[in-house]
């Protein structure tokens, strides 16, 4: 009887120890190595799908590529996971305005920024663009799609950087310069309307409005987008009863009025505010928050130069932050579309981080969350017909952004980036190891020049906006112990140099200037305005500048480095002498020119 | 309790018989219950590429495959008919005792030793190896290894009913080894030359180390239900042969 029982016992024993077993073997960790890749799941994650959060919902990712979204997703087993209990998932963000340097697209994954809409940059990198934004798969960078050039007259703004835009007057050019746009690979085109007045420039022009609305016709004649660059309120209402389909700026003289509003929205129009720049502009320096940030281990030396540089104060200007905020306030509750946008890499704004801070200021001009966050996912998809991005539903491409925490009550911290995955690979979070200067910080006095053995130093070389498609020209000779720089600033180019550059490091590198303080040099030069021009290695758009007057007599001249705004001392590749932008011949002398 | 003479009681009496007699002989038990976590020891743990690498995983799969058909082909193969030559299994057929409880206590033993080496080699491959997987994914391929010990269990059947206790060994080693190697139990069947690779279909283990792998996503591919299917057909093939042997046997000492 005993023993039956004992058998029994065993009998039902077991198998319950068999399966106790099996229920203590070790499942993958979720977190555990590298995140996973191509195909995957986001379990329990709190979801914002574009329009709107979704808690505890699973998101599965099948070869690149949203396949289902939901709680409780029927997961195969074999499929690896990622806790998403704690964290927030969101898709991809996009930048509704940009303008691409060339660490751009990779600078802006690191933050989760997977699509860049370009407002403005030459046109040679559309087509790469292009290939890589078609493919899903291996990427090292953020989509980009662009305007490529924009359309400005001679002499006005977007003519200032140094890009070789083609430009135009009348409304007659405008069906053949939206052409060649297109020709180029532009996906929609942007147009400025800008006189500079606002900001105290007074030697900008600008199209005409006619010319604004027949760029806008033409493009829409060839069903194509057409966005408008304004400063001021009455343009922007202007431009949009011309047709345009939105402004990449909200403008910053005063504030819109609710009928105004209701209008813009009754129309359709889209508006990218732009508060980072814009406030930038106005002299806010709340920017610099994000270089000393829990994020800020991912800034490259590029988007930490151009979130440490400043716009100029100028005299005159009318820039008003408060206004800009205040007509955000008004366009949202007017129910206007309202994209997200930085206009990085300007003073005072980087890509990828410069976005999250972006959907900080929407909040407080009074958007909810979801609604700052569908201004940079699903909005901008919709408004640029970017098809298969900017929401977590099947179909979309798999650019994700899963970040620490809920971020509801608290959207400064989208910037506690757990991961982010693009075309579903995931994307390495690390800054680029770039090549800094081989040498130590210079110390003593750093002597680029002083002529006095008649020959000219190797590290000197004449620089010119041919570079550019420009036709300046510029020759060096060395005369009596002094450096002669001979040459012609011509028009053809719409920010036109010519002069001499030394560069500081051996073979292209770079010297580190941090522990100087200025730069000195004699000089004399017959009554030119001319400038120096600070290269430094990953620096993103123009070059810092500081003018000096070249008179007819020879004048020391102690310009200090600090005025060299945002520029990265550590890493000076070149400094440059030119004359320009006024055209004419020129003949600058320099001697005993240091670093110190 | 168990009423005495019920016949779950009788089915439970005859198998624990069978085990203690099975614990009386080393020579059987011990090999087969140590060979497949020895190997796996060798290729899945030490060998096995480590951390990262998927090999642990697919060695789990088949040489868990491997595990259990050996007890179940010499269980049935070489138990039946050893027991049928030395007179056993005659007396057994005399005793008041229903034929079935002879059969389930056999494949009940062919199951706890197929649980005995799914402990082993999953501990080995979870603990060693580093082998994660989801709860429902250990279920699963615990779950195929038991049930995969059915058709074996036929096969060994077919076997036993036919050969005499000394050519049963030999039969059954013939089938066991080989088929193990052709199946891609041993190294990945990827790894053969095609000819070879074309064989493999032809073979029982090779579709149950399929199932095997597809629970861990390793699988060559090909639809779940035609291994299941080939599985079946291998079965009722295997117990059709059974059947025609013990009827040969007859009052000889079958027991069918």
């Amino acid at each position: 009887m005993k023993t039956t029982f004992t058998g029994g016992a065993l009998a039902v024993l077991a198998p319950v120890a068999f399966l106790g077993f099996l229920f203590a073997l070790p499942a993958p960790d979720p977190d555990g190595g590298a995140w996973p890749s191509s195909d995957f799941a986001v379990v329990g994650a709190l979801v914002f799908d574009g329009e709107a959060f979704q808690e505890d919902a699973d998101v599965w990712i099948a070869e690149g590529r949203v396949r289902a979204v939901g709680p409780d997703l029927d997961l195969p087993d074999s499929l690896p996971r990622v806790r998403g209990r704690g964290r927030t998932l969101l898709p991809g963000l996009i930048d509704g305005h940009v303008h691409t340097f060339d660490t751009a697209r990779a600078d802006a994954l690191r933050y989760g920024v997977t699509t860049l809409l370009d407002q403005f940059t030459h046109p040679s990198v559309l087509a790469a663009a292009r290939a890589a934004r078609e493919t899903v798969g291996e990427s090292d960078g953020a989509d980009l799609f662009s305007a490529g050039f924009l359309a400005t007259t001679p002499g006005g703004h977007g003519t200032e950087y140094g890009l070789p835009v083609p430009t135009l007057r009348r409304p007659d050019e405008a069906a053949a310069w939206v052409d060649a746009r297109l020709a180029e690979g532009s996906d929609w085109i942007k147009i400025v309307y800008d006189d500079g007045r606002l900001y105290g420039i007074d030697t900008m022009t600008t199209l005409g409005l006619e010319t604004v609305a027949a760029l806008i016709d033409a493009a829409h004649a060839r069903d194509r987008k057409a966005v408008v660059h304004v400063a001021r309120l009455a343009d922007g209402l202007a431009v949009l009863e011309a047709g345009a389909d939105g402004l990449v700026h909200v403008w910053l003289d005063e504030v819109i009025g609710r009928e105004d509003a209701a209008r813009i929205a009754a129309s359709g129009a889209f508006v990218i505010p732009t508060l980072s720049v814009d406030l930038s502009v106005a002299g806010d320096r709340g920017h610099r928050e994000l270089l000393d940030g829990p994020a800020a281990g991912r800034l490259s030396s590029a988007q930490r130069a151009s979130l440490g540089r400043s716009f100029p104060d100028r005299e005159g200007s009318r820039a008003s932050a408060e206004a800009a905020v205040e007509s955000v306030r008004r366009l949202y509750a007017a129910g206007v579309t309202l994209l997200a946008g930085t206009d990085a890499p300007n003073p005072g704004t980087a890509f990828g981080i410069s976005l999250h801070r972006e959907l900080r200021l929407l909040a407080g001009a009074g958007l909810p969350v979801e609604a700052a966050l569908a201004a940079a996912t699903s909005a901008p998809a919709d408004a640029f017909d970017l098809g298969d991005r900017g929401r977590l539903v099947p179909g979309r491409i798999g650019d994700l952004l899963l970040v620490e925490g809920d971020i509801r009550n608290d959207l400064g911290r989208t910037l506690d980036v757990a991961a982010v995955w693009k075309d579903g690979r995931p994307v390495g979070l690390a800054p680029p190891t770039e090549v800094l200067g081989e040498a130590p910080p210079a110390e003593g006095p750093l002597s680029l020049g002083d002529f006095d053995d008649g020959e000219r130093p190797a590290a000197w070389a004449s620089t010119t906006d041919e570079m550019m498609g420009g036709a300046s020209e510029a020759e060096l000779e060395v005369v009596e112990g002094v450096l002669v720089v001979r040459g012609e600033v011509k028009p053809g180019f719409a920010f036109p140099w010519a002069g001499a550059a030394v560069g500081l490091g051996r073979d292209g590198g770079t010297a580190d200037l941090s522990s100087l303080q200025e730069l000195r040099f004699r000089v004399r030069g017959g009554g030119v305005r001319a400038r120096v021009m600070l290269i430094t290695a990953g620096g993103a758009g123009p070059p810092p500048t500081v003018s000096f007057p070249a008179g007819e007599a020879w004048a020391e001249q102690r310009l200090a480095l600090a005025d060299f705004g945002g520029a990265d001392l550590s890493q000076v590749q070149a400094i440059a002498f030119v004359a320009g932008p006024a055209p004419g011949r020129f003949e600058l002398r320099l001697d005993d020119v240091e670093v110190r | 309790m168990i009423a005495p003479g019920s016949p779950l009681r009788i089915h439970l009496a005859e198998t624990r018989y069978q085990l203690v007699a099975l614990s009386r002989t080393p020579a059987f038990a011990i090999p087969t219950l140590a060979f497949p976590p020895m190997f796996y020891l060798f290729f899945g743990v030490v060998f096995g590429g480590g951390r990262g690498s998927a090999m642990p995983t697919y060695l789990l799969a088949t040489y868990g495959v491997f595990g259990i058909i050996g007890p179940a082909l010499f269980g049935f193969g070489v138990g039946v008919a050893a027991e049928r030559d030395n007179g056993a299994l005659s007396l057994k057929r005399v005793v008041p005792m229903p034929a079935s409880a002879y059969f389930v206590g056999k494949l009940v033993l062919s199951l706890v030793f197929a649980a005995v080496i799914v402990v082993s080699l999953f501990s080995l491959a979870a603990w060693g190896a580093g082998v994660a997987l989801q709860r429902g994914q250990w279920l699963a391929l615990a779950g195929v290894l038991l049930a995969g010990t059915l058709p074996f269990c036929a096969i060994g059947l077919a076997v036993g009913s036919w050969a005499r206790s000394q050519a049963a060994v030999a039969i059954v080693n013939l089938l066991y080894l080989p088929m193990s190697f052709l199946s891609g139990l041993w190294i990945p069947i990827g790894m053969f030359p095609a000819w070879l690779q074309k064989l493999a279909p032809a073979l029982p283990p090779y579709h149950l180390s399929q199932l095997a792998l597809e629970v861990v996503g390793l699988n060559q591919g090909g639809p779940a239900a035609l291994h299941v299917a080939a599985l079946a057909v291998g079965s009722v093939a295997g117990l059709a042969v059974a059947a025609a042997g013990f009827r040969r046997v007859g009052a000889g000492g079958g027991i069918a």
